[in-house]
């Protein structure tokens, strides 16, 4: 059954074109993220899809274009009220990017600890609550980033950005590295976020039966341009070459 | 005309680094300005200063503490060595106390600080910044400036000048032990003469000297840092350059301030 989307547009990307050292990376990349929807970004490794998400943030500027959230133009905005934003988004990268120093609590509630004063034993509940939904268990909260392996630390990453219940998700390869039974939980989690928060998501991803499972919209980003869209069924039927190899090549079972 | 050719391709490679020097320079300078700022902006992060304080002065002190001693104790015997026609207590302390409380205490203590401190500082930021820690930083709601670097600045300028105080403390305690044990000099004497010629001015200076050398520690290795590229090889490039550069500004601005404080 086809879900139900709001009209309400999120994010709007238009015409935004990123070159580095005159070798262009992205070119005239146009979207529209609607409230409630959950959009998978896919492409081959070094097609630009962690820049679009980087431009989107703010980490990078656009050379052209424009980039509105919640309808407010971030490119050239004010620092701080980019800030603010950037404070209602859950964002994860690609590599986790969770503070060494900081044991894994700390890194799940950094932003809501700040945000609400939390004392730490508050903030260390709140961590719990949100690892347990994520199939990890209390011991690792005391730990370093360091100690916990690859999958645990990703998983971590993604407990940091769902703290808060932010409406808005933004994924860089969540599943990447991780078992298919805890990669499949992402995947629940994601969609159990969008829904239950109203939210919206945008995940960057290389895993077709991740795209199946939690995505509203699919986006092809190939020779530096938006080369297909549509929803995951259309995908699966498309005849777009690089779709099909994509498909192929990652998850074969889609075909049968 | 090959000849000609060359010469244009020195002179555009030499202009092109200079231009890229001068650039360098000018990104320096705004981060500096841009650090100043944040260390006057609340919310302050006392818990972080805290741990960066006990990290530069605490255990910074061992190997400060080392390097006066044993420099007071060379320089009582090379003063005495040198001096041997004047080998009286008056002479050798006066040159222990001038020589450590205006430049040994200060430069080595900055020195010393620069490579234990600032290595990890560049080493540690730089880490952070090619990890992309900074850039989620940012996107946490925290301000990578006022959270990473205005600790560190805070901290050195409140250690180095208490290490440097210390550290001149211990120099002229080692000077006081070669000229009592080993030249057989008059405790009370050379005591009195040591505490004689002690002016404020030389402690003030060094105070001065200590604070802009935790300044250019901190400023430099925070820079060189943050501005990281490059994985493994520009955190590598980070901390060499945040050592080479602090010590040569240190030694530098020693000049400059002895020249300005006795010129």
């Amino acid at each position: 059954m086809k879900k139900k989307l709001n009209n309400k547009i999120i994010i709007e990307v238009k015409n935004l074109t990123k070159t580095f050292n005159e070798t262009m990376v992205l070119n005239d990349i146009n979207f529209k993220l609607f409230e409630g929807e959950s959009l998978a970004i896919i492409g081959a490794s070094g097609s630009g899809k962690s820049v679009l998400l980087k431009n989107i943030i703010g980490l990078l500027s656009p050379d052209k274009g424009s980039i509105k959230i919640n309808n407010v133009e971030m490119v050239d905005l004010k620092r701080s009220i980019k800030e603010k934003i950037l404070l209602d988004l859950g964002i994860t990268f690609q590599h986790g990017a969770l503070f060494d120093s900081l044991q894994n609590w700390e890194n799940i509630v950094f932003k809501v600890k700040n945000k609400e004063k939390l004392t730490d034993k508050d903030a260390k509940e709140l961590a719990l609550s949100i690892i347990k939904r994520l199939g990890l268990n209390s011991e690792i909260l005391d730990l370093y980033p360091s100690e916990i392996s690859g999958g645990m630390q990703k998983r971590v990453a993604i407990a940091r950005a769902i703290c808060g219940n932010p409406k808005v998700l933004l994924f860089d390869e969540p599943t990447s590295g991780l078992d298919p039974v805890t990669g499949s939980l992402i995947d629940k989690l994601i969609k159990s976020a969008v829904k239950t928060v109203g939210g919206s998501a945008i995940t960057i991803t290389h895993d077709m039966a991740s795209v199946c499972n939690i995505a509203d919209k699919v986006i092809l980003i190939d020779k530096q341009t938006i080369s297909w869209s549509g929803t995951p069924k259309e995908m699966l039927k498309s005849d777009n070459a690089q779709i099909k190899d994509f498909i192929k090549s990652t998850n074969p079972k889609l075909f049968i | 005309m090959n000849l000609i050719n060359s010469i244009f391709k020195i002179c555009g490679t030499t202009g092109q680094k200079f231009f890229k020097f001068l650039s360098n320079i000018g990104h320096f300078f705004i981060f500096f300005i841009t650090a100043i700022f944040w260390i006057f902006r609340p919310p302050w992060y006392f818990k972080k200063i805290f741990y960066q304080i006990i990290d530069i002065g605490y255990f910074s002190l061992p190997v400060v503490g080392l390097t006066t001693f044993f420099s007071g104790m060379v320089l009582a015997l090379q003063t005495y060595n040198g001096f041997s026609e004047l080998n009286n207590e008056t002479t050798v302390a006066r040159v222990v106390l001038t020589s450590i409380t205006r430049e040994l205490g200060p430069v080595l203590t900055g020195l010393m600080v620069a490579g234990r401190i600032g290595a990890k500082m560049a080493a540690e930021i730089a880490t952070m910044r090619v990890t992309e820690q900074i850039d989620a930083l940012g996107t946490l709601g925290t301000r990578p400036m006022q959270y990473l670097i205005a600790p560190k600045i805070i901290a050195s300028l409140i250690c180095i000048p208490v290490l440097v105080l210390l550290g001149n403390t211990i120099g002229i305690l080692g000077g006081y032990i070669i000229a009592i044990f080993k030249l057989e000099f008059n405790p009370s004497i050379y005591l009195y003469a040591t505490v004689e010629y002690l002016q404020w001015i030389d402690i003030i200076q060094g105070t001065v000297k200590a604070a802009i050398f935790g300044l250019i520690i901190s400023m430099v290795s925070c820079y060189f840092g943050f501005n990281a590229t490059k994985g493994a090889e520009g955190v590598g490039y980070a901390t060499t350059a945040s050592v080479v550069i602090s010590s040569v500004m240190i030694l530098t601005s020693t000049y400059i301030i002895t020249a300005l404080f006795f010129g």
